[in-house]
């Protein structure tokens, strides 16, 4: 029960997920349209209490166990209690039975969005390119032919997609886009059919429930 | 001798110092640098440009702040063009962060053609010339049900407005009443687009993508199942370009601006490389 | 230079500086505005899934319109949260199933047409695509190498059996079209970090220090 129900389910909606595809007769499409509209969107909207609650549980364990940095947990956990209260009860177009705005300062949840959110999320990818600077005088070495090939092919890119290509020779650009459309679709595109592939296998597995991971542990049979 | 082992072993703080000064100086002291404008953007426009007047734009924010710099001039780019030609625009975001820049993209565009506006007909209106749909959960849901109806998966606006109540969306039911979807994305999601609303309903996809993932997403070009491509600010720039130049609309350049940046860190890399190498081999030689 | 006065602006800039701090090495300032950027992409997506799904699409029509038809995917959707109640965590699977299920079924018609029909017509050697590139005869030729490179990469990832003979060569040719890929790939990611970098620097030296207009 707790392991062919749910597997077969899963195989009952996997055929759903499918016939709409296949058959356009109006009973299969109204049911799909109840299933995408209401159903699946609705336990979607669900699935969010899996992350929350895994977060939650991850950084509550951490202060519990008082395990290193342990008190930045609780930044973590305040803070979102604080932005949920103030978006829930503040709503998000400043209509809600919190007020969110003390004089001229605001503090509804789309100051915190482009105050906090976006400062600190934009600048751990900006930080990125100082690794790769750094990467790119420490790691990137031409040790064999296929190597020098690739750092050839990512100067070529470096220069010729910038206006300094076109200032080096009109036809650089020109060449950056053939490398792009020509050369770099065919190994692309190798690599998407093996990917689709292993994907579509995948996808079957786990119909036929042959591939189980998903079950995780729990028991039960 | 000494010269080599001075750049064999530069501390790492040092490469992040020159590189810092490298980005920041050309952002001082801006210099104007001429765009070419390639054809998979020139598609793109193109694509943007022939969509009949009865057929609506989507545009698909699903940039977050982490890829902003790159995605966000493509969409304000995007919305000056269909703004300006009088193009219907759907908005909507995929996910439930980018949600915010989308509003803000959205803002701002208006703004600018309101500002210099006369008349009612002059100006963009909420519900007439474009409507903000926000965000509902599930992505690959609301690509499958749209094909039926628009309305009936996305049933509240951002505002909070019954979208059936808005007069746009009287006359844009689905996928039929819709020119192309240009989806601006950091993930697979322009993949998906053509996997799931294509394939099953025929609509046309437009991708704006990081350069990250540039290379990727050729192959789909090639096939036609993409009908234009913008890679990262380079594409972002030549989108301005060609707005800038074939319709008159100014205002800010943000990834234009960006490029001598651009130019001059892509430079700082090579040397990085190249330096990197020589100082390598030469250790290795005297080994 | 015009220096902002908005608190919001100096609040902004002060946790860029931070995530920056980590720069020089890992600190408790970094951390700080590292556990905050969780907390608050959460509560922002809390906000968003209270008032634009769970509000407009089941609670008002569950209670208030009487559409008893939406018990059924709330009391499954409630379901996820035996996930953290150890005796009936079994339940979680039911979800869990439901939506894979439907998921990996619509994706298996729209990956076979998407990826491998539509992108095998776009490498086989047709008078069309000679055309895809708007190249006059170089076309043809840019589509035999298009071909030649497809199938050559993919002999490169086929290792069930040894790459000796044909097999051999074109597995060498296959590499070259791969490195020349990865390259390309390689020297838009620099585009890519660099960029970011860039957003931010405007925000530092613009919004907050108006050293830049």
């Amino acid at each position: 029960m707790k392991k062919t129900f749910p597997l077969f389910l899963l195989f009952i909606f996997g055929i759903l997920g499918i016939i709409p595809f296949i058959v356009p007769h109006p009973i299969v499409q109204d049911t799909n349209n109840f299933l995408l509209n209401v159903f699946l969107k609705i336990l979607a909207a669900f699935a969010l209490i899996l992350g929350l609650g895994s977060l939650l549980r991850v950084h509550m364990d951490k202060i519990k166990r008082k395990r290193q940095n342990w008190q930045y947990s609780w930044v973590l956990i305040i803070t979102f209690i604080i932005t949920s209260i103030i978006g829930l009860f503040g709503g998000v177009t400043g209509e809600g039975i919190l007020p969110t705005r003390i004089g001229s300062f605001s503090f509804d949840i789309w100051t915190l969005y482009f105050n906090i959110e976006v400062p600190l999320g934009a600048t751990m990818f900006a930080l990125l390119a100082f690794f790769m600077a750094s990467a790119a005088y420490r790691a990137f070495r031409a040790r064999s032919s296929e190597a020098t090939l690739l750092l050839v092919s990512a100067f070529i890119i470096m220069i010729g997609v910038l206006p300094l290509g076109e200032r080096i020779s009109h036809h650089l650009p020109s060449f950056t886009q053939w490398i792009m459309d020509v050369p770099n679709v065919a190994a692309q595109r190798g690599i998407l059919f093996g990917v689709a592939l292993g994907m579509l296998a995948t996808a079957l597995k786990i119909i036929l429930g042959i591939e189980r991971s998903w079950l995780g542990g729990g028991g039960g049979e | 001798m000494k010269i080599i082992d001075i750049l064999a072993k530069i501390d790492r703080r040092i490469i992040y110092l020159i590189l810092l000064v490298v980005v920041i100086l050309p952002l001082i002291f801006p210099s104007a640098q001429s765009v070419r404008v390639m054809p998979p953007v020139e598609k793109f426009f193109n694509a943007v440009d022939n969509i009949p007047e009865e057929k609506a734009l989507i545009i698909d924010f699903d940039y977050t702040p982490q890829d902003m710099p790159e995605l966000e001039p493509m969409a304000i780019a995007l919305l000056r063009h269909a703004f300006k030609k009088r193009i219907k625009v759907l908005a909507l975001s995929l996910y439930v962060q980018p949600l915010g820049l989308a509003q803000r993209a959205l803002t701002q565009v208006t703004e600018e053609f309101n500002s210099t506006a006369e008349t009612s007909a002059d100006s963009i209106i909420y519900g007439r010339d474009y409507v903000f749909l926000g965000w509902q959960v599930g992505p690959i849901l609301a690509m499958l049900s749209m094909g039926e109806s628009i309305t009936n998966f996305y049933n509240i606006d951002y505002y909070g407005n019954r979208t059936d109540t808005l007069l746009l969306m009287k006359h844009i039911k689905n996928y039929n009443n819709v020119g192309i979807v240009a989806a601006l994305s950091p993930s697979d999601i322009p993949r998906y687009w053509v996997a799931y609303a294509q394939n099953r309903f025929g609509v046309a996809v437009g991708a704006g993508v990081t350069s990250v993932s540039a290379s990727e997403f050729y192959p789909y070009l090639q096939t036609g199942q993409f009908s234009g491509l913008m890679i990262g600010m380079k594409g972002a720039a030549e989108y301005e370009e060609m707005v800038e130049k074939e319709l008159s609309v100014a205002g800010r350049r943000k990834a234009s601006e960006s490029l001598p940046s651009i130019t001059y860190a892509h430079l700082l890399i090579i040397a990085f490389i190249i330096i990197g190498n020589i100082g390598h081999f030469v250790k290795r030689r005297q080994k | 230079m015009n220096i902002s006065l908005d608190p919001w602006i100096w609040i902004s800039a002060l946790l860029t500086v931070s995530i920056f701090s980590f720069l020089y090495r890992d600190n408790p300032f970094y951390r700080f505005a590292e556990h905050i950027f969780v907390g608050v992409a959460n509560g922002w997506a809390v906000t968003f899934y209270w008032h634009n799904i769970l509000v407009p699409s089941l609670f008002d029509p569950l209670f208030r319109r009487g559409q008893l038809l939406l018990i059924i995917p709330f009391i499954i959707g409630i379901l996820y949260l035996t996930r953290f109640i150890p005796r009936v965590s079994w339940l979680v699977r039911i979800p869990i199933g439901i939506t894979m299920g439907y998921y990996v079924g619509a994706s298996i018609p729209a990956d076979v047409q998407a990826y491998i029909i539509k992108q095998t017509q776009g490498t086989i050697l047709t008078s069309q695509n000679f055309q895809a590139w708007n190249a006059g005869n170089m076309g043809v030729v840019w589509s035999i190498i298009l071909f030649v490179g497809v199938i050559c990469t993919l002999s490169y990832f086929y290792f069930s059996k040894e790459h000796k003979g044909v097999l051999g060569i074109t597995s060498r040719i296959g590499i070259i079209f791969v490195m020349i890929g990865f390259g390309a790939a390689f020297g838009y990611t620099v585009m890519a970090r660099i960029s970011l970098l860039i957003g931010r620097l405007q925000f530092l030296l613009g919004d907050w220090l108006g050293v830049i207009h």
